[in-house]
């Protein structure tokens, strides 16, 4: 029973992931080389991120809000960005359409992600016996950072790697790519807002 | 050549990192999961068997459903935990499913705080008592019966209250808990509960020689002082026994303490020998002091005057009983009660003859003396109790805890037993003269008493669980060893009917589980989003006929390879 438990956690963690590269062209053009590479730039990102992160930030023993600290990790959240930069114009591969590159930058991605951070913890447990919603939840996480590295991927290469742009745009670009870049520091401060709240 | 090696060392390398690997695997595999709602620690009732009969709780492990007394009627509870707090037991309704034999997953009782060994608090003494009462019944019940499946007890705690509250209020809505509805899971991984191989018993002995006369020949007459020290009870790993017979052990070691003050100065040695012994096996009729008598030298079991036994002198009031064999007409006999009430009558307490004569037939043994009547020594029990215990009662278990127990009592026995032995050993019989008189330093040291007590009423002395190396064997050993001259130690092997198991303590993990028919609901909804999110993917970046197409093309593949 909980290693069904698992699996169905397992599916709704990165099922999304599977589908939407059998659904979409992205499969048919084989990018899947595409998506590897990205994953790999997301591991080595993740790994330069943990490194300011432990450099820059202080441990806070008590889980007072601090501006400056969120400020710091909204920065370091920049890296991120960064990253993806580097995987949209710098890997090459079969010269696929920008079309299908962003997509497959932000699959890899994402995919990089949840294995990252989602697997471990639904091995170790979602396998007990203990019930709760937490792996749902996270699945359901997932699945909403799924959409973001997607659209974060669109939006650049929207901002690198297309010439033409329609210059009304341009703002309107660059607006949208800023609040999803710092979309997990909005998130975590509305989190720390609710919290506060709801004690 | 040496390539090949280079090759055969790349090779070993990779096989090394292959095992590494695995061991990670097999390592992240293994990681056992605690997080569970609640963890208790719980103490299996006692699984033994007598002259090959059964008895007890007979299995150990546990995985099933917990439910409360208010499950609803008619309900299968083959595979549920009933979790019973002592407040709410009904002793009739426990009975009938144990005589019947009704199928039960298991039981687990739930005991106030109050009779955990080391609360101090003292509550409504009126709803005490009642709860001890009711306690000893089913203690009485569970030892003497042959029970199918796990039974264990807990002390309660916020953890197992919040879960018991919520198993209630699911009971209350009549959804009882299985794999289908969820609820919580109790889980004992124990494994199956083995025989304890040869249990021993232990008996000490501390020798406290008198002052010989230069010249004199004749062996010094000897006093013995005995208190038997384990218990038994329906939950071994809580059988602390402060009454029967933490106050007897206490009373003894603070006896030795005062005899050997007076003994170590050759002015105030008696001309008597005090043996002081601490035996084992005394709830199965006194089988270590009877082991240990017959290992007395002849001679030795000759001069033994008379012993004096003590048993449970921790919770009386005002009367305390001298026990014996003979019939009070008996010369030794009278001399000893009168020793006694001459001394009782001068603290103001009471003193009372019982005489129960012994049957040879009959293997039952009442009263530690009665070993010692059967090798004909004079011997006498000091006791509060008037009748004689049933075999396996009154052999502190789960309801003889520290809060029952009066420190003052054992204060005042020890008082009476050490004076008018003392009495006896320097020929002051009838005379009132204080010995042992408060303020002086021969005093009755309650400190100590107090402190003994504590630690007994915190060791579970069940004895074959204990072994020969026990740090409670030897902290009394050392303490015998502290008071008197010399100190033996015998360990035998409890012969006889008992066969014992092990795995008296465990601990409990409760879980909140999900029904399966959840999971299966999950399935179903995860599922279909994922088929509507393909459909959805598949329409809006090729078009609703390349989703229709996907679905055709596989049965014309398959006419075409036919």
């Amino acid at each position: 029973m909980t290693m069904f438990h698992f699996f169905n956690c397992a599916i709704l963690t990165f099922g999304p992931h599977a589908v939407y590269y059998s659904a979409t062209p992205l499969s048919e053009y084989d990018t899947l080389g595409t998506s590897i590479k990205a994953a790999l730039v997301y591991l080595g990102t993740a790994l330069v991120k943990l490194v300011c992160l432990a450099t820059f930030l202080k441990v806070s023993d008590n889980e007072a809000f601090d501006p400056y600290q969120e400020l710091l990790k909204a920065l370091i959240g920049f890296i991120d960005v960064a990253g993806l930069y580097f995987a949209l114009t710098q890997l090459t591969h079969r010269n696929i359409s920008q079309n299908h590159k962003f997509q497959a930058v932000g699959l890899g991605w994402a995919f990089a992600d949840s294995v990252l951070h989602k697997l471990a913890p639904l091995w170790v447990g979602a396998r007990g016996l203990e019930f709760t919603w937490d792996y749902i939840l996270q699945g359901l996480e997932a699945n909403a950072n799924l959409v973001l590295s997607i659209s974060l991927a669109a939006l650049g290469s929207l901002m690198w790697l297309r010439k033409n742009k329609p210059k009304t745009l341009i703002p309107i670009i660059y607006l949208c790519a800023g609040i999803v870049a710092t979309m997990p520091s909005i998130t975590s401060i509305m989190h720390t807002v609710f919290v506060l709240h709801s004690h | 050549m040496a390539a090949s090696k280079k090759s055969g060392g790349h090779r070993e390398m990779l096989e090394s990192m292959y095992s590494v690997i695995a061991l990670v695997f097999i390592l992240v595999a293994c990681v056992e999961l605690c997080d569970a709602a609640a963890v208790v620690d719980v103490y299996r009732l006692i699984q033994y068997d007598m002259s090959g009969s059964p008895f007890g709780s007979r299995l150990a492990s546990l995985n099933h459903h917990g439910a409360s007394l208010h499950f609803p009627p008619g309900a299968d509870l083959s595979r549920t935990v009933l979790i019973i707090p002592l407040r709410e037991l009904n002793i009739t309704f426990v009975r009938e499913y144990i005589d019947q034999k009704k199928p039960l997953g298991g039981l687990l009782f739930l005991l106030p705080e109050v009779f955990k060994s080391e609360n101090g608090g003292n509550k409504q003494i009126h709803e005490i008592e009642k709860l001890k009462s009711m306690l000893a019944e089913l203690e009485k019940l569970l030892i003497h019966s042959n029970i199918p499946y796990p039974v264990y007890f807990a002390f309660e705690n916020d953890d197992i209250d919040t879960v018991l509250a919520d198993i209630k209020k699911n009971d209350a809505i009549g959804q009882p808990a299985t794999a289908t509805t969820g609820g919580y899971k109790l889980v004992i991984p124990t494994p199956e509960p083995n025989k304890v191989a040869s249990p021993t018993i232990t008996n000490i002995q501390g020798w406290l020689s008198g002052l010989k006369a230069d010249g004199e020949a004749n062996q010094l007459p000897t006093i013995a002082i005995v208190a038997s020290y384990d218990t038994f009870g329906a939950a071994p790993a809580l059988s602390v026994g402060s009454d029967s017979n933490g106050s007897g052990i206490v009373a003894l070691l603070e006896i030795a303490r005062l005899f050997s003050l007076l003994y170590s100065n050759p002015k105030t040695r008696g001309r008597y020998n005090l043996l002081f012994g601490l035996t084992s096996g005394g709830p199965y009729n006194y089988n270590g002091t009877q082991k240990w008598l017959r290992s007395f030298d002849h001679r030795l079991r000759e001069s033994i005057d008379y012993a004096i036994c003590l048993n449970s002198i921790g919770s009386w009031d005002n009367e305390l009983w001298i026990h014996v064999s003979k019939p009070p007409e008996n010369a030794y006999i009278k001399q000893i009660f009168e020793g006694f009430s001459n001394v009782a009558d001068e603290l103001d307490v009471k003193v009372g003859l019982k005489h129960k004569k012994i049957n040879i037939s009959n293997p039952r043994v009442a009263w530690e003396h009665e070993q010692f009547s059967r090798l004909r020594v004079t011997a006498a029990t000091l006791s509060e109790l008037s009748v004689a215990p049933e075999m396996l009662e009154g052999t502190g278990g789960l309801s003889d805890s520290r809060q029952f127990v009066n420190e003052t009592a054992i204060i005042r026995g020890v008082k009476l037993v050490a004076e008018s032995l003392a009495r006896h050993i320097y020929g002051h019989q009838g005379k009132n003269v204080e010995i042992f008189a408060d303020g002086s330093s021969l005093a009755v040291s309650p400190a100590y008493v107090r402190s003994w007590l504590d630690l007994l009423s915190r060791t579970p002395r069940v004895a074959p669980f204990l072994s020969k190396n026990d740090p409670f064997i030897m902290a009394l050993k050392k303490e015998l060893a502290d008071h008197t001259d010399e100190v033996n130690v015998q360990n035998e092997v409890l012969e006889g009917l008992f066969t014992f198991y092990d795995s008296t303590s465990a601990r409990l993990e409760i879980y909140q589980v999900a029904s399966v028919t959840f999971d299966l609901l999950l399935l179903l909804v995860l599922g279909s989003y994922l088929i509507v999110l393909f459909s959805l993917l598949v329409i809006t970046t090729r078009g609703l006929d390349d989703l229709i197409s996907l679905f055709r093309r596989p049965p014309s593949r398959k006419v075409k390879t036919a």
